[in-house]
């Protein structure tokens, strides 16, 4: 029963955090980061020998953030001069398979992640899909994100740029 | 009076769309004409006179650190596979079964003692023989000789752990090739010994490889306006922060900024001994003034030396990338990082954060320099550009004098808000998309 609860508190979380994102609201986001938040994206790879999982690089990331540059990502997307995302982009995350791996000390779940995402008058939208591992962590009555791993579904991007947040 | 048509370069004669280039491309005169953009017929014409000619990099030598390692790479449109054989020699295979012409790696990576082809099992050995065919009596009797079927190979040259290929029959050395930008180039990639940080990063969009290309090899004034969120956030000091340093024009289409002086030395302060002992005096002190480099080595090796504050002190990165033209206004980015081997671990890790925060697809320069590269590749399409000979503004600069008696090698110009080097780009460019023929 605790575990249901959990698993809809979780849910929730995630939900909620997507709707800030999809809706610009990018305070109330970086409000879900903890302090010492470890926000990270590799790069994925095709190598052969690699059969039980798909490979992705130790090394090369896309996104290797932690509280203070996330921060300043919003900051930067709050100046004038923004134009990667001037006008935003239009997104839609789809969070789903939301799975619970652990629930003690901190909560680790994984989840699957569509996001779609529009750019101007242009028709072919870019899908971005992936797997994510967070882990969750008690502040108070609520939630805060210490770890995101992101394993996006291409070798090759095909968006332009990460302007928007995974 | 009624308008003119749009010319259709599709059906022009060779000789005429010579003519037709020669006309509208003018680098002397600072015009540079939307089509070249985005025209199915230049971007044929590129890969045929240019990416199927010219020495291209693909590969850091530390990316292939052991025998039998090995990277599928594109050279000039077709896919490679570059390989450490078991004889510790790199080269450069089409991935192409010599049988029926199947692809024979589709990893991006590995280590192969050798290679089977998915088809029909025939192997070949990572030197590039043919060393198995199966069944080969039963089917072929003796009338197959297995010589004859090694891997096909293109020129490889490695210059200062730089991997070039080329499928050109007779390229002239890759030290002639570069001229005076081998002692800048020098200071990128062989300061000290240097190794990649990890695989590259690999994108596509829709822009011209020609954008990012020209972008690195003389932009430095779009960084007032393009990069003004950088200066906001006191990432760099203010927004003009990139005018001052040379333009300097290293021919064939080669040219680079060099940013000069600064407050402080951008690398690893502890390893001034292997610095001063690789680099000439001359590039040492060159290495000690540097603010910031960037270039382009013709036609799409870029490189950048980046230095910025962040997370409280300044570090700099060193990155590598090429503009892979994918078709008519399409480009795939591959982006190397480099780091010094013997800098500390930390220094390392800060240097690849600040460079993944600044030059990636989600570096906070990059996502705005592609939004620029994008929209102009859009706009450079259609009839009008080509019926109206649309042409951009490359002026600055022009008739402005060389620094006399400069001390480094190449033509410099006092300032890096210069067009200068676009134009040398272009001019390379258009020698070479109108060489040959009759
Ligand atoms: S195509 Fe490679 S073995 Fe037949
Ligand atoms: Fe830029």
């Amino acid at each position: 029963m605790e575990r249901l609860l959990l698993q809809y508190e979780v849910e929730q979380w995630l939900y909620r955090e997507a709707e800030y994102l999809d809706h610009l609201d990018f305070q109330s986001w970086l409000a879900l980061m903890a302090q010492d938040v470890v926000y990270q994206m590799p790069i994925c790879m095709n190598v052969a020998d690699t059969r039980s999982a798909q490979d992705y690089s130790r090394e090369t990331f896309i996104f290797n953030d932690d509280r203070n540059t996330l921060q300043m990502r919003v900051d930067r997307l709050n100046t004038d001069f923004a134009w990667a995302e001037s006008p935003p982009s239009r997104t839609r995350r789809l969070v789903t398979n939301v799975r619970l791996v652990e629930v003690e000390p901190e909560i680790t779940v994984l989840c699957n992640v569509l996001i779609y995402r529009s750019r101007g008058a242009d028709i072919e939208a870019d899908l971005i899909s992936g797997e994510r591992k967070d882990v969750l962590r008690r502040e108070g009555d609520s939630l805060k994100l210490v770890r995101r791993w992101f394993l996006i579904d291409q070798t090759t991007i095909n968006t332009r740029n990460f302007a928007i947040f995974v | 009076m009624h308008d003119a048509d749009a010319i259709n370069l599709a059906t022009l004669p060779p000789r005429q769309l010579k003519e037709f280039l020669t006309n509208t491309v003018r680098p002397d005169d600072g015009f540079i004409p939307a089509y070249i953009f985005s025209h199915p017929v230049i971007h044929q014409l590129e890969m045929e006179k240019i990416f199927m000619t010219q020495w291209l990099f693909l590969a850091h030598e530390s990316e292939l650190p052991k025998v039998g390692d090995f990277v599928t790479r594109d050279l000039g449109g077709h896919s490679v596979i570059i390989s450490r054989g078991q004889d510790n020699q790199v080269r450069i295979f089409l991935n192409m079964c010599r049988h029926r012409g199947m692809r024979l790696c589709r990893d991006d990576r590995g280590n192969e003692g050798a290679f089977h082809c998915p088809y029909h099992g025939f192997t070949y050995s990572n030197l590039g023989l043919l060393t198995g065919v199966p069944f080969q009596r039963d089917i072929y009797g003796d009338g197959f000789d297995k010589q004859n079927f090694g891997l096909i190979q293109a020129k490889v040259e490695i210059w200062a752990g730089l991997i070039f290929g080329t499928w050109s029959a007779n390229p002239p050395s890759v030290k002639e090739f570069l001229g005076p930008m081998a002692w800048y180039l020098d200071l990128v990639v062989n300061r000290a010994e240097m190794e990649v940080t990890g695989p590259p990063q690999r994108w596509v969009v829709n822009a011209s490889w020609k954008l990012g290309a020209d972008n690195f090899v003389h932009d430095s004034y779009h960084t007032m306006y393009t990069h003004a969120s950088i200066a906001k956030l006191g990432m760099v000091p203010a927004a003009d922060y990139s005018k001052q340093g040379y333009q300097i024009d290293c021919g064939q289409g080669h040219g680079l900024n060099f940013g000069t002086p600064t407050p402080d030395f951008i690398f690893p302060q502890n390893l001034m001994d292997e610095y001063r002992s690789r680099l000439t005096s001359e590039q040492f002190s060159a290495l000690s003034t540097m603010k910031n480099m960037i270039g382009t080595v013709f036609p799409n090796l870029s490189f950048l030396i980046s230095a910025t504050t962040f997370k409280g002190s300044r570090i700099s990165n060193t990155t590598l990338r090429t503009w892979i033209p994918k078709g008519p206004g399409q480009v795939e980015v591959l982006a190397w990082v480099l780091t010094e081997r013997n800098a500390t671990p930390e220094w390392k890790e800060a240097s690849l954060q600040s460079s993944m925060f600044t030059f990636s697809p989600s570096g906070i320069f990059e996502q705005d320099d592609m939004e620029n590269f994008i929209d102009i590749t859009a706009n450079s399409r259609g009839a009008l550009p080509l019926r109206d000979n649309i042409a951009f503004a490359y002026l600055a600069g022009l008739g402005r004098q060389p620094v006399e008696q400069f001390p480094w090698p190449g033509t410099a110009y006092d300032s890096k808000f210069l067009e200068h080097n676009a134009r040398s780009f272009y001019r390379a460019w258009l020698k070479a998309v109108t060489s040959g023929g009759e």
